[in-house]
């Protein structure tokens, strides 16, 4: 072949292929099916008839797929329950069958996150929406039997009824979530990892017991180059700088209003560890988008005798850390 | 000569022709919202500039827009309803500058209003982690189950 034509050729080949071009998105490979790929169609229809069932109650906590129906055997004028997920979850809530009277004063109110005495959960500043859109209102919303779903791993539902037997079903779903920020933890025992990939957003996570915090792995900037010199000492400030990680303690569920216990901005290899005596212990990475960040923990309850003392005579109210 | 110029041809098509912007799989219905359509858009045009002639009446019609783009549901929809507020509220600046300031005062406060918690529950962490480890064990009994009945269905 001549040269004139093979480059010709090249060139058209180069051509074609200009229109493949890279394209990334988070290809989930976890088949939900697992292990039912192995049954049959009619075997995997009987399994998939069982859904789980079970009356709402006035306070209450989810933490499983199924149907949640409330029936009103008197007024219930200050109901809640509260939905968790796992922490690569998010949650997905529909209303069906619902029989309330709204302008008797009757609502269903799902909000984004969890809210405790006042205080919400993922904070202000660390949610990516504004605080009335967090709040969907079944009585206000023009669809009927809309879909909701969470930003995070936790959801909760408010509803008021006056009447007997009004009621309402609710249908809780689990959906992956590959990048999971601000989540709540289930239990007071266990570890996680929590990746950002160049995303500007500061996430939480935080577990509602008093707990040993042991940072196992802190990689803050490109996974290649881990050579950063530290340039702060453990334990002293570090908000100069764009990305790191706290730990907080404090006794509400809002991250905002918590004490600051440790700030780590140099990655580590070795082990840190902490225990904070506080109702909730909270790992915070901040990250300013120009990095992949990664933070790897552990967590154990403190018994009783292991909490740390508190001070004496002490003024704070803040819980003792150690 | 003419399978150069048939190649050269196919380059230019295979280079201009629309291929698809986005190479992720794609989402799932709910998530789509439904686009404005157009003639609405321009019926809301028309309704503010016929209202711009009337005194009063063009300023009160102002804050109820206003309110209804904040409590609408579609993005998209509140989206197209705030750019034809933006060409109403550039033609009131012009007008009437004062009586502007007074509704965007107006729409801040309602605003504030609706951030306020309605809501909350006075629960004290004790009470709440007792009914995490109840929920927690319903759910590893449902695991256990749902296991069982996986079993069975192999076993057949």
């Amino acid at each position: 072949m001549s040269v004139a034509l093979r480059t010709q050729l090249f060139l058209f080949l180069i051509s074609l292929s200009s229109r493949m071009g890279l394209s990334r998105y988070i290809e989930d490979n976890e088949a939900s099916d697992g292990l039912y790929s192995l049954l049959t169609l009619d075997q995997k229809r009987e399994s998939e008839d069982f859904i789980f069932r079970r009356p709402l109650r006035c306070l209450d906590m989810l933490a499983t797929d199924g149907y949640f129906t409330f029936v009103a055997s008197q007024p219930q004028l200050a109901c809640a329950a509260f939905i968790i997920a796992e922490p690569s979850e998010v949650i997905s809530l529909e209303l069906s069958d619902v029989n309330i009277d709204c302008s008797a004063g009757d609502f269903i109110k799902v909000f984004d996150g969890w809210v405790l005495k006042g205080e919400k959960f993922p904070s202000r500043q660390d949610h990516q929406l504004p605080l009335h859109q967090r709040y969907t209102d079944y009585c206000s919303s023009t669809a009927p039997g809309a879909t909701s779903r969470s930003s995070q791993n936790v959801a909760m539902i408010f509803f008021r009824i006056h009447s007997p037997d009004s009621g309402f079903t609710l249908a809780v779903k689990k959906l992956h979530n590959p990048f999971p920020c601000n989540i709540m933890s289930q239990s007071p025992e266990g570890s996680f990892t929590m990746v950002m990939p160049h995303q500007r957003r500061n996430c939480s996570f935080s577990i509602i017991y008093p707990v040993e915090i042991r940072l196992t792995e802190l990689s803050l900037g490109q996974a290649k180059s881990n050579e950063l010199s530290p340039q702060r000492q453990v334990w002293s400030g570090c908000s100069g700088s764009g990305d790191y990680v706290e730990l907080l303690g404090g006794n509400g569920v809002d991250t905002s209003k918590m004490f600051p216990v440790a700030d780590l901005c140099f990655s580590l290899s070795g082990l840190a560890q902490m225990k904070i005596g506080c109702d909730n212990s909270v790992v915070r990475l901040v990250s300013s988008g120009n990095y992949i960040n990664r933070v790897s923990f552990q967590y154990r309850l403190l018994e009783h005798h292991e909490l740390p003392k508190t001070r004496e005579n002490s003024l704070d109210n803040f819980c003792a850390v150690e | 000569m003419k399978l150069n110029v048939l190649m050269w041809l196919a380059a230019l098509l295979a280079v201009f022709l629309p291929h698809p912007a986005d190479c992720r799989p794609d989402d799932a219905p709910a998530s789509r919202r439904p686009l404005l359509p157009r003639p609405l858009l321009l019926h809301l045009g028309e309704e503010f500039s016929l209202r711009l002639g009337g005194g009063v009446g063009s300023s009160s019609a102002a804050p109820a827009l206003l309110s209804s783009s904040t409590t609408s549901s579609s993005s998209s929809s509140s989206s197209a309803v705030n750019r034809a507020l933006l060409q109403l509220t550039q033609r009131l600046l012009q007008a009437r500058a004062e009586q502007q300031e007074e509704e965007e005062g107006e729409e801040e406060e309602k605003g504030k209003r609706s951030d306020e918690p309605p809501i909350s529950l006075d629960l004290t962490f004790h009470l709440l982690r007792e009914v995490l480890e109840m929920a927690r064990a319903e759910q590893i009994a449902q695991q256990a189950d749902s296991n069982r009945r996986m079993m069975d269905a192999f076993g057949k």
